[in-house]
């Protein structure tokens, strides 16, 4: 394959991208609600820093406290955590709008006949403008997360080397969910006949894996799982405690973390063909660590009054061993890319020009 | 040279070129011809590389194009009929694009060629985005598109559809300075007139198959007369014309005021006719046989 035709096809849909107004104005609209976010998820940080010290204090006036407990610091990556919904909205949808009329406009246009007579492979097009396009989305990442940084320092938050790094895996995996919704796009304009109907067909499958899939999967979670299991009728007396009464608790907490897990994994069956769910996976354990005992560890999880999961005390888990868990998200989020970048490449090699 | 052997291409079971054989020499203007549905499109795809042939060859300046596409997009030039263009950008901008596919032209060579082709046709100076043109423009930048690299073959569907008379005129000059400077140039165009005007050899396609090739007179002759066995011969005369009888004579159908006279005649009798009217001293006018023109010839061919 001639590289040449590749990068000066890749080159112009990238200048193409930025310089259109629909691209200028999704991502402003897309960065300005990004900074709103962080400012919104720097008020979040600071309460959950002021949480921390107070009790830190309490800690040193109370006497006789358990040793070894320590509350968990709050990380910078919870801002992040605001960010991520923002993404899944309307970075989707500039992903979207940058890959549905990608191939279609140049059939509408016959601007394709014109690029075919050129000396150029046809996968040098269709590859290119893939290419074009993912540059495109990093260029859009990228600035935000340059403005989330810069917002950070305004606020006097210098990040450690370890959320830096959690802050770069977090722009990757978000550039892998927006190329997830650029590919479908892509495709769907590549097989219809014309934008506007690439664009509906894209915007279905969006509401489908984004909003529909979740709900189906609860709903037969839910379904197949019957109802949860009866809690055991006594009541329950500390000096009166027998040891029947005690099997009969044990047995019921069983049943009950069955019931659960069994409705997990139908949840999970159906939210790993989710791209929005697999993001919204990833993005809350990296940017909110201390959720991994509350959905993975064995210990006692509680939720926050504004409704974030904590876990009651406990370390939070390195990047690395988030990352470990979350790895099926990840693969699934770089299978949906790769297979809609395969239809759409088929389609086009196949593509009748006449 | 344009050379196709037995091309036969087949879209869903139906046959849009049937076993095309054409040859065309190094220099030559050649006519495509054809109605609607006849298979143009799909020969003239085939022999610019965008489509590949169910079966046979084509084989340009001794290149087989399925095989070697990309080197003969190299040296060939196509105008599609329905030519279209990046609507954001500028004529210059849409030109340095398609030129960047060009492997022998560097900056300073892309921006000298696209400056000459633009003046040459008429759209240097035009600041405006390409979204804006109008067909004719469109149809100019299209031609300057297609002789970016210099080709030494030339693919023109339909090239004058959306020009203006001005256009037209600087196309057919064009056109011959192409050919002068040695240039195959292969025309696809329903405009019969324009084809008679610029090509040196025609071929008419039908249904796929090509029925009929030559020079402009060729055709006339084998296909004009095959097509009307009868000649038509009109004569104008002073004052009335006598009745002209002749055992060839089919039919005779004079004016009101017998001045003037369409013979419809089995073969030439332009010679009987004059001495008859000289010995009977009728002053003649005008007399002509009237020849069938290309319109005649291509409408004959597919009316039978």
């Amino acid at each position: 394959m001639e590289a040449k035709g590749l990068f000066n096809v890749a080159r112009k849909e990238f200048i193409g991208h930025l310089t259109s107004k629909k691209f200028i104005v999704i991502l402003a609209l897309f960065l300005i609600i990004s900074a709103l976010a962080m400012h919104q998820g720097m008020d979040y940080y600071n309460n959950r820093l002021e949480n921390y010290k107070e009790q830190l204090s309490q800690i040193k006036e109370v006497e006789g406290m358990e040793p070894g407990y320590m509350p968990e610091k709050p990380t910078i990556m919870l801002v992040f955590m605001f960010m991520s919904s923002h993404i899944m909205l309307l970075g989707a949808i500039l992903a979207i709008a940058m890959g549905f009329d990608l191939v279609s406009k140049e059939k509408e246009t016959k601007s394709l006949k014109s690029l075919l007579s050129c000396p150029v492979f046809r996968d040098e097009i269709i590859n290119g403008k893939a290419l074009g396009g993912t540059l495109a989305l990093v260029f859009a990442m990228v600035t935000a997360l340059l403005i989330s940084l810069a917002i950070l320092l305004i606020f006097s938050i210098v990040p450690s080397m370890n959320e830096l790094a959690a802050i770069l895996v977090f722009g990757i995996v978000s550039i892998v969910f927006l190329l997830a919704y650029f590919a479908i796009a892509l495709m769907m304009s590549t097989v219809s006949g014309d934008s506007g109907s690439a664009l509906i067909y894209t915007l279905v499958i969006f509401f489908i894996l984004g909003s529909l899939l979740p709900i189906v999967g609860h709903t037969v979670a839910g379904m197949v799982a019957g109802e949860p299991p009866e809690r055991p009728a006594f009541e329950f007396d500390i000096r009166d405690e027998t040891k029947e009464s005690e099997e009969e608790m044990q047995q019921y907490q069983e049943e009950v973390r069955v019931y659960w897990e069994k409705q997990r994994r139908i949840t999970d069956a159906f939210n790993i063909i989710s791209p929005n769910m697999n993001y919204m996976t990833i993005s809350l354990l990296i940017s909110n660590p201390q959720i991994y005992s509350a959905v993975y560890g064995q210990s006692s999880s509680s939720m926050t009054s504004t409704g974030y999961f904590t876990g009651g005390g406990e370390e939070a888990p390195g990047l690395q061993e988030v990352l470990g868990k979350v790895w099926k998200n990840i693969l699934a989020l770089i299978i949906f890319s790769v297979v809609f970048f395969a239809i759409a490449y088929v389609k086009f090699m196949r593509m009748d020009i006449r | 040279m344009i050379r196709t052997e037995n091309l036969t291409k087949v879209y869903n079971g139906n046959k849009a070129v049937d076993g095309l054989n054409l040859e065309i020499a190094e220099g030559d203007i050649f006519g495509f011809l054809g109605p609607n549905g006849a298979g143009k499109s799909t020969t003239i795809l085939m022999l610019v590389g965008m489509i590949e042939p169910t079966e046979g060859k084509c084989i340009i300046n001794d290149i087989e194009v399925a095989r070697n596409p990309l080197k003969v997009k190299g040296i060939i030039g196509y105008l599609p009929e329905d030519v279209g263009f990046y609507g954001n950008m500028t004529a210059e901008q849409n030109l340095d694009y398609f030129a960047r596919f060009y492997a022998a032209m560097d900056a300073n060579e892309r921006k000298k060629r696209i400056e000459e082709l633009l003046e040459l046709v008429q759209l240097d100076g035009v600041s405006q985005k390409v979204g804006g043109y109008s067909r004719g423009m469109n149809q100019r930048l299209g031609l300057a598109q297609a002789l970016l690299n210099d080709p030494e073959v030339l693919f023109l569907d339909e090239p004058t559809a959306n020009l203006d008379p001005e256009g037209v005129f600087q196309y057919r000059e064009l056109t011959k300075q192409l050919s002068d400077e040695g240039k195959t140039i292969f025309i696809s165009s329903h405009i019969l007139a324009e084809v008679s005007k610029v090509c040196n050899t025609i071929g008419i396609i039908s249904k796929g198959t090509l029925i009929a090739r030559g020079t402009l007179e060729e055709l006339k002759n084998e296909l004009g007369r095959a097509g009307t066995e009868n000649l038509r011969i009109i004569v104008e005369a002073v004052e009335p014309l006598p009745e002209i009888t002749h055992e060839d004579i089919i039919s005779a159908e004079y004016s009101e005021d017998k001045r003037k006279v369409i013979i419809e005649a089995k073969s030439d009798l332009r010679d009987y006719i004059s001495s008859e009217l000289f010995e009977k001293g009728v002053k003649i006018k005008e007399m002509r046989m009237e020849e069938p023109t290309l319109e005649d010839v291509f409408l004959s061919v597919y009316r039978r």
